[in-house]
């Protein structure tokens, strides 16, 4: 007896504790994740209308839904003819084997109707394949020929849904169509949407216009145009079509953007050989001088939160970048490294600046924190210039342009797109050559 | 004429060396070469590969004979069950005690499945803190003998794996981060810093496939604000389900059937 | 050794150190700014229209203030009203190109001012670089490019 307590004593002295293995995960891949979209079903289709049986609605939502999840560089989405399983039973009873067999992680289904008020609704599923369950269901309305928005409002809850940032595919990207020669280029403002749809042209090219910026509601557009041969800063309402140009200023005025809260326009005003930094209120048409300096001060961007502005400067001889409050105190410099730096951009999170570089003869596009740290360039080119951040701040659009040969042959200018990881670089399609783009916010928002 | 000529042919030569050393492009840059990434392949051992320095090998060896002789008089018979449920701890003695069939490769810390005997015990519930705290006046010198061994395990332990509580060698924690790093999809649009660590509880058959998994901290998933836990929990789940079974080592069942995967995404996500 | 040797050894040297100096890609001229007169017009007979500058800079050279010296002194005669364009090459960033550019017009304001011209006859007007003279991307036509121009206004 006495021996089987003692070896019980023993056990319990000398025995190891619980035995559970503890391993730390920290690395994983950076692989996009393989999703399938199925096609949409349509749930009455009897109901719907030629116009809209033209539209391809169960092939041409979800393809939108898919371009923008593989152009994201996050997803990647497996090609329709390997999927098994129909797109109605895919939404309402999926068999995950079957989306397991194409190696898909996640699946996207979906059904269309039209009400009875003639509304498209679009229901959407998202589905976990790896654990076999649902993870996400919503319901959209919208008029049908506003399909598109849905789409990329689907797509935004997909992408947050699965890498916990919110999406930048229910916005607009105005930028500057050129075309031309180069001695004499004709330039124009457009628009259209984030994935290159709905294309417009805002202005028909008489006159040079440059630099346009979204207001946060994207409702509004500030840019620079030398009409009437005088170059000034202007406002346009999208919506009416109506341009009006910003303040009185007895010169020029140039590299415009509105304040966080869209109620200022912030500019740089060029007198004498000297460029200073000004707000203008719109409503009141208050005018308020920011920087006083004999350089050059330009191409300001405010803070998220309204309370600094990063601008460009060559008070210390070279372009530089640098950081104020907004009532123009407290200016410090930013910007460390060897070579020229220019078109600083604050990002809508509040924790990066972006900015273009020029050194020994080469563009960059790179990120910098506030305070000037952690400087990271991004890509490098012959010509490439002013970000543009996307509303989750994740995604710069910016434009390059290539060396032009004797007579100007073979010089473009196009939009281009890179993460902030400095992954994937992608060109942006435009009807025409383009230049100086900018990102609008959620138009959900 | 033979004068002239051998002139001609040295001027014409060091017009080439002039030519040679001035035109840029005929003096090649160096090619920047690319720093060589020596990728190592990680063979599962049931023994850490860590070098003995020779006298402490010669220490071990000592150590292992007298456990040897330790065991044989300690013990009580042991009574051979053949259990598949492994619960409470295996007695150091029959951890110690090293087969002669055994060849060098054996971890002398792993348990023989063979020699348990805790689980006979068990049965009975024998087990009473209370007599155990009574023993110890009793067999002080027993206890003497037993930290004694006690602190030669931990000498053992120490030299054949790094920490004492890990049931697992390097090589083999190496090959489960190994998988489960190339199963793991991370969200990339997670904040490096905030603390978002996923921990994961596994429970694994012998052959490595998973017999249950759990969140430990599930009931965060679903409070309001931690949506980034949230995607960060339901990719760890689908990384260890994409990686089920996974390759365990044939032997050692008790020693790994009870995982705890921490899910920290920070390094990658810093960029 | 004869003398046409010797000749012949010196013509070959100094072709190849020649060769070896073009080799390089050196500049054809020492300075930053374009001296030639490949894009000059002419305000009147004898009065070049423009002036060049070196990288970044809207500091007037001697030549420069040559050039300038005339078009003052054929201004304050005709009594006409110009309009000084300023312009920069495509090797910078456009908001900082369009600020360049100002300061350039305005420098040479500036100048023609001091050189006797009433600041009401002389307006100024930047065009970055938006208007190029030169359309390839090549160091003489970026020196071609970063000019001031000064035209008759209308």
């Amino acid at each position: 007896m006495k021996k089987i307590f003692l070896i019980l004593f023993i056990s319990f002295f000398t025995t190891k504790s619980f035995s559970l293995v503890k391993i730390d995960i920290t690395r994983g891949n950076l692989e996009p994740l393989p999703t399938a979209v199925s096609n949409f079903y349509i749930d009455n289709p009897e109901k719907l209308s030629a116009k809209i049986k033209k539209l391809n609605l169960e092939k041409n939502l979800p393809n939108v839904i898919k371009g923008n999840l593989n152009r994201s560089g996050l997803f990647y989405v497996l090609d329709n003819k390997s999927y098994i399983q129909k797109p109605k039973l895919s939404h309402l009873k999926p068999r995950f084997e079957d989306w397991r067999l194409i190696k898909a992680q996640i699946m996207v289904s979906g059904k269309l109707k039209i009400d009875d008020k003639g509304r498209l609704r679009v229901e959407f599923r998202l589905w976990d394949v790896v654990s076999g369950k649902e993870i996400e269901e919503l319901a959209l309305f919208a008029t049908p020929s506003s399909w598109r928005r849905i789409a990329h409002i689907i797509s935004d809850k997909i992408y947050q849904r699965l890498t916990g940032e919110e999406g930048y595919f229910d916005t607009r990207i105005i930028y500057v169509g050129e075309s031309g020669p180069k001695t004499q280029r004709v330039k124009k403002l457009a628009i259209m949407d984030q994935d290159g749809a709905n294309n417009k042209f805002l202005t028909l090219g008489n006159e040079l216009v440059l630099t346009p910026r979204f207001s946060p509601n994207g409702r509004m557009v500030t840019y620079m145009s030398y009409f009437k041969n005088l170059p000034r800063v202007y406002l346009l309402n999208i919506e009416t079509g109506i341009q009006e140009v910003v303040g009185d200023f007895p010169g020029m005025t140039f590299a415009p953007r509105f304040s966080p809260d869209g109620k200022k326009v912030i500019m740089s005003f060029a007198r004498d050989g000297n460029s200073d930094i000004y707000t203008m209120d719109i409503k009141s048409r208050r005018v308020e001088q920011i920087t006083s300096n004999p350089a050059i001060d330009t191409s300001p961007s405010f803070s998220p939160d309204g309370r600094f502005i990063v601008f460009n400067s060559d008070r210390s001889g070279l372009q530089q970048i640098y950081v104020m409050r907004s009532d123009g105190r407290g200016v410090k410099r930013i910007s460390r490294g060897k070579g020229l730096y220019g078109t600083p951009v604050w990002s809508p999170r509040g924790d990066l600046i972006a900015f273009t570089k020029i050194h020994k003869g080469k563009f960059y596009i790179g990120v910098m924190r506030t305070n000037g740290t952690g400087e990271r360039l991004l890509t490098q080119n012959f010509y490439q210039e002013a970000p543009s951040w996307s509303p989750n701040g994740r995604v710069l659009i910016f434009y390059r342009e290539t060396a032009g040969g004797k007579k100007g042959q073979g010089a473009s200018a196009n939009l281009w797109a890179i993460d902030i990881t400095g992954y994937n670089e992608v060109k942006i399609k435009t009807p025409t050559d383009a230049s100086d783009p900018s990102w609008s916010g959620l138009l959900s928002k | 004429m033979v004068r002239s000529l051998s002139l001609s042919i040295l001027f014409h030569l060091s017009i080439f060396a002039v030519t040679f050393f001035t035109l840029p492009f005929v003096m090649k840059e160096p090619i920047d070469v690319p720093p060589i990434i020596s990728v190592d392949l990680i063979q599962i051992s049931e023994k850490t590969a860590l070098p003995f320095a020779p006298k402490a090998r010669e220490i071990l060896e000592k150590i292992k004979k007298e456990e040897k002789q330790r065991v044989v008089t300690k013990q009580a018979p042991p009574k051979i069950v053949k259990k598949e449920k492994q619960d409470a701890v295996p007695m150091p003695d029959q951890i110690k005690k090293k087969k002669p069939k055994e060849t060098d490769k054996q971890n002398p810390v792993e348990v023989k499945d063979e020699i348990r005997q805790s689980s006979e015990f068990e049965k009975k519930e024998l087990f009473d803190p209370n007599k155990i705290a009574a023993l110890i006046d009793k067999s002080k010198e027993e206890t003497a003998k037993i930290q004694q061994k006690k602190s030669l395990e931990i000498t053992q332990d120490q030299d054949s794996t790094v920490s004492l509580d890990k049931g697992l060698t390097i090589t083999q924690e190496d090959a489960i981060k190994a998988q489960i790093f190339k199963c793991w999809n991370i969200p990339l649009g997670l904040p490096y810093n905030e603390d978002l660590t996923v921990r994961i509880r596994l429970k694994l058959k012998k052959d490595g496939s998973i017999l249950s998994s759990e969140i430990l901290d599930h009931v965060r998933m679903n409070r309001p604000g931690q949506g980034f836990y949230k995607v960060l929990a339901e990719s760890a789940l689908r990384a260890v389900r994409l990686c089920d079974p996974l390759k365990m080592p044939a032997t050692g069942h008790n020693k790994w059937k009870d995982l705890q995967l921490n899910f920290d995404a920070k390094e990658m996500l810093k960029g | 050794m004869s003398l046409t040797n010797m000749r012949n050894f010196v013509i070959v040297v100094v072709l190849g150190f020649l060769v070896s100096a073009c080799a390089t890609g050196g500049k054809r001229s020492a300075n930053d700014w374009y001296e030639g007169t490949d894009t000059v017009k002419f305000l009147a007979s004898g009065v070049p229209d423009r002036i060049f500058f070196a990288t970044n800079k809207s500091s007037l050279h001697t030549a420069a203030k040559g050039t300038l010296n005339k078009q003052a002194a054929y201004i304050k005669k005709s009594g006409l009203s110009v309009v000084v364009e300023g312009h920069a090459d495509e090797r910078g960033t456009r908001e900082y190109n369009l600020a360049l550019g100002e300061r350039r017009a305005n420098a040479v304001r500036d100048y023609l001012m001091s050189q006797g011209v009433s600041g009401s006859k002389v307006t100024v007007i930047s065009y970055g670089k938006e208007r190029p003279v030169n359309p390839e991307s090549s160091r003489l036509a970026w020196s071609q490019n970063r000019r001031s121009v000064t035209v008759k206004a209308k």
